[in-house]
Parts: structure tokens; sequence; C-alpha cells
């Protein structure tokens, strides 16, 4: 019995990182609009339970001080996706700098265990090009996510999270675990399943990691 | 690794300037889309599978979410080719409720665009490929749906 406890306290410092480290996520009630937790019924914010391995955190850091629109058509959870363009994107919470920290600290913990690391090698310019041009033809990733022209000038479709940064705000092992099974990470996608081959799959990763604002013109 | 890269880029700086920049999100270059045979990609590499629906196909409210769910971002709530993402990309998306033209149109090439993607049947690669998102049967019901929306056959 008693290492029936044991490893019910184990289970649950391992499996509810919420619980054990998140204490000012709670206070400032960011499950209202997210969830932090696989198990949880779907809200309207994106998924925060797998932040540590998704998101810079220096981008993190920077977001909760001053958000911005990365889903023009709203998240897909959203009773009234698809229907508008917002047009006053919903006000997110803004923290001050020292919240901002500590919560960017909280959620640079919630992990999934085990999830693959991929190293990746940089694109020669050859390669940047022939995944740009499959990103906008061959897999018309375009269609529903927004990223950089040749002029530096973003453009594409709202449906998706906009990607014009995805290189300063996501990880690219988790570009790589996305683009390999997303249902890891949701069950309920909007996105079409690719089956690309490993060659295919890092290098559109790193294509993702090369879009950075700084490239804005 | 540096001969191979001297290459891509002559190859595809020359793709890119015929028709690379014509991807799905630039409205002015509309006019240089020609219809060009599919890249040899994965995307393209699928098994047609079955091509004869299984009988009866039946539309039910499952095949409706599951068209609310991925093909309204691109062809709106109601099938009528506005969707969130209709105003991004080059070529608009097919309005499903106009018989005219989709009535020139057979339910296999609705199949194989659903599966394959638009460059498999002619058309623009802004129609991505579903193939390894939606098991066959389910395609066969979109085609049906489709068939409802517009109220048409093919001729
Ligand atoms: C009223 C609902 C609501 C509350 C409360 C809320 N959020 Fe959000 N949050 C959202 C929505 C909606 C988005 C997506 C906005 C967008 O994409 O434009 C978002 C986006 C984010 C993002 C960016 C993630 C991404 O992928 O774009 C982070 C990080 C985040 N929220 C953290 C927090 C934290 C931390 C709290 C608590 C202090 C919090 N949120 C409270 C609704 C909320
Ligand atoms: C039909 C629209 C559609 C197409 C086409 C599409 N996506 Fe997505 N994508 C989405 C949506 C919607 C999401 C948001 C999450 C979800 O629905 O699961 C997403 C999420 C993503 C994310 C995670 C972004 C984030 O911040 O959470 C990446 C990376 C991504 N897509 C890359 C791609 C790539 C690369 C392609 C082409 C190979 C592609 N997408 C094609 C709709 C699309
Ligand atoms: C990312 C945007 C997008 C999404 C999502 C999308 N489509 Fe399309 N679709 C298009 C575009 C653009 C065209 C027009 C292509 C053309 O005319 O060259 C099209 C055309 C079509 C056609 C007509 C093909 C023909 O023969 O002319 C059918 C059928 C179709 N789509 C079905 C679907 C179904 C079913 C879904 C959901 C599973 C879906 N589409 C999701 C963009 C999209």
């Amino acid at each position: 019995m008693k290492k029936f406890y044991h490893l019910l306290i184990i289970g649950w410092v391992l499996y509810s990182p919420k619980f054990s480290h998140a204490s000012l996520i709670e206070e400032k009630n960011c499950s209202a609009c997210h969830r932090l937790s696989k198990v949880e019924k779907e809200k309207k914010g994106p998924d925060l339970f797998y932040a540590g391995n998704k998101y810079q955190d220096t981008w993190l850091e920077e977001y909760l001080q001053n958000p911005v629109t990365l889903r023009k058509a709203g998240t897909i959870n959203n009773p009234d996706f698809l229907k508008r363009e917002l047009q006053n994107p919903q006000q997110h919470p803004i923290l001050n700098k020292n919240d901002a920290l500590n919560i960017t600290q909280e959620l640079m913990l919630m992990t999934l265990p085990g999830l693959p690391e991929e190293k990746i090698n940089p694109l020669t310019k050859g390669q940047i090009a022939k995944t740009k041009y499959e990103f906008e033809r061959t897999f018309s990733c375009i269609s529903c996510h927004q990223s950089l022209n040749l002029a530096g000038k973003p453009r594409g479709g709202i449906s998706g999270p906009s990607l014009v940064n995805a290189g300063n705000r996501l990880k690219e092992s988790w570009v790589a675990n996305w683009l390999k099974n997303p249902k890891i990470f949701s069950n309920k996608s909007r996105m079409p399943v690719y089956k690309m081959n490993n060659e295919t799959r890092l290098r559109f990763t790193k294509f993702i990691m090369t879009l950075k604002k700084e490239n804005l013109r | 690794m540096i001969k191979p890269s001297l290459k891509f880029i002559f190859n595809y700086g020359i793709l890119m300037l015929v028709i690379g920049v014509s991807g799905c999100g630039e409205k002015k270059t509309e006019k240089n889309i020609t219809p060009k045979p599919p890249l040899k990609t994965e995307s393209q590499t699928l098994e047609l599978g079955e091509e004869v629906a299984p009988e009866p196909v039946v539309v039910t409210a499952k095949t409706r979410e599951t068209y609310q769910w991925y093909c309204a971002q691109c062809h709106g709530i109601k099938g009528k080719g506005d969707g969130i993402n209709a105003k991004f990309l080059t070529v608009p998306p097919r309005n499903h409720t106009k018989a005219e033209y989709l009535e020139t149109r057979t339910d296999e090439q609705f199949f194989k665009a659903i599966k394959f993607g638009g460059l498999s049947v002619g058309r623009a690669p802004c129609m991505p490929a579903w193939g390894n998102t939606l098991k066959d049967s389910t395609i066969h019901e979109l085609v049906r749906y489709i068939r409802e929306l517009c109220q048409c056959e093919a001729l």
C-alpha cells in the first residue's frame, strides 16, 4: 500500500508540472483560456501544456508584456473561428516585467516527456529557394500561413498561426516534431497531415526557422 | 556541398523567375499561373487507392462537420468559395454552390483533387492534398456533399 502511494506521488510530480511549479500561472488564472494539461477540454486560447517544448523563452517573455496577434481569424477552437477576420483582436492580459519573467520560467518547465531532439544542419541558399518553392506551391502551406515573400512582405492565408516570426518564436525541435506527428500535441488539428520524408521535413523545419520579423521590409 | 547548391540556385532561380513567385499567396502574379506538371514529391506519390466508390455513399452530419472543420477555411462555411483565406490566395477557392463549372467536372476529378491536391487535376496548388488526413470513404462522402451543395451532377 505504501508503495502505491509512493507511485502516486511520483506520478503526480511527473505528470502535473502545473501543480508543482506553476503557482503564478494559477494565480493569474491563465487556465481560464489555456489548457495546462492535455486531459482538459479544448479552450479558446492555444495549448500551453507543452510550452517548454514549443516556445523560445525570450519570445515568451516579450509576448507576455507586449502581446501581438498571431491568429487573425482567432484560434481554431473559437466558436467564431472562420466567421470573420477579427477586427479588434481580443486584448490579451498584459503582464509586468517581473511577472512575465516568472511566468516564462514556469512555462518553460511545462514539457512533454520523451520528445526527440533533432539536430539539423543549416540550409544552403539553394535549399532555401527549393523549400520556399515547395512551401508556396507543392505543399501550399502559404494558403493558410503568413510568411515572408521575396520582397520581405508578409503574405499568405490567416487560418493558421502566422509564421512571419516563427524563427524567433518556435523551437526548431518542436517544429520538426509537429511536422512529423502533430497528434502528439493535438488530436484536433485543422492542418492537413503531411507525410514528408525525413529530408524534406527537416528542410522545412529549418526553413521555417529562417522566418524572422527582422527580415520584414 | 557547394557544387550542388550552385546548381540549385541556378535551377530554382530560373524556376522562381518563371513561376516560383506565383505561389498561393500573391495576387498580382495571377496571370502567370500556368498548369505545370506537378513536381515529384511525397504528396504526389500516394497510391490512388480504390477508385470506385463503395456503394452507397451517404452524406451524414459527420461529413458536413468534416467539411466545416477543414474545407471551410478556404471554401467558406456555406461552400461559396469565400472562406477567411480566400482573399489571400492567388487562385480563388472554388465556389461549391455554382453548378455551371462543377457539372463539367467528374466525381473522379473531385476525388483526385481532394486526395492529391489541385495540381493533380491541373488546378492550382492552393488546393492542398488531404489524402493523409482523410480516409477514402470520407473523401467519397465529401464529393457527394459538394454535389449536394451545387445541386448538380457531372454532365
Ligand atoms: C481571455 C482569455 C485568455 C487569458 C485569460 C489568457 N490568455 Fe493567453 N492567449 C489567449 C488567446 C486567444 C491567445 C491567442 C492570440 C493570438 O494568437 O493572436 C493567447 C496567446 C497566448 C500566448 C502565445 C501562444 C501562441 O502560440 O501564440 C501565450 C504565451 C499566452 N497566451 C500566455 C498566457 C498566460 C501566461 C496567461 C495568464 C497570465 C494568459 N495567456 C491568459 C487567451 C487568453
Ligand atoms: C488548410 C490550412 C493549412 C495548411 C495548408 C497548412 N497549415 Fe500549418 N497549421 C494550420 C492551422 C489551422 C494550424 C494551427 C493548429 C491546428 O490547427 O492544429 C497550423 C499550425 C502549424 C504550425 C504550428 C504553428 C503554431 O504556432 O502553433 C506550423 C509550424 C505549421 N502549421 C506549418 C505548416 C507547414 C510547413 C505547412 C505546409 C507543409 C502547413 N503548415 C500547411 C493550417 C494549415
Ligand atoms: C487552403 C485552402 C483550401 C482548403 C483548406 C481546401 N481547398 Fe479546395 N480548393 C482550393 C482552391 C484555391 C481551389 C481552386 C483551384 C483551382 O481552381 O485551380 C480549390 C478547388 C477545390 C475543388 C475543385 C477542383 C476542380 O476540379 O476544379 C474541390 C472539389 C475542392 N477544392 C474540395 C475541397 C475539399 C473537400 C476540402 C476539404 C477537405 C478543400 N477543398 C479544402 C483551396 C482550398
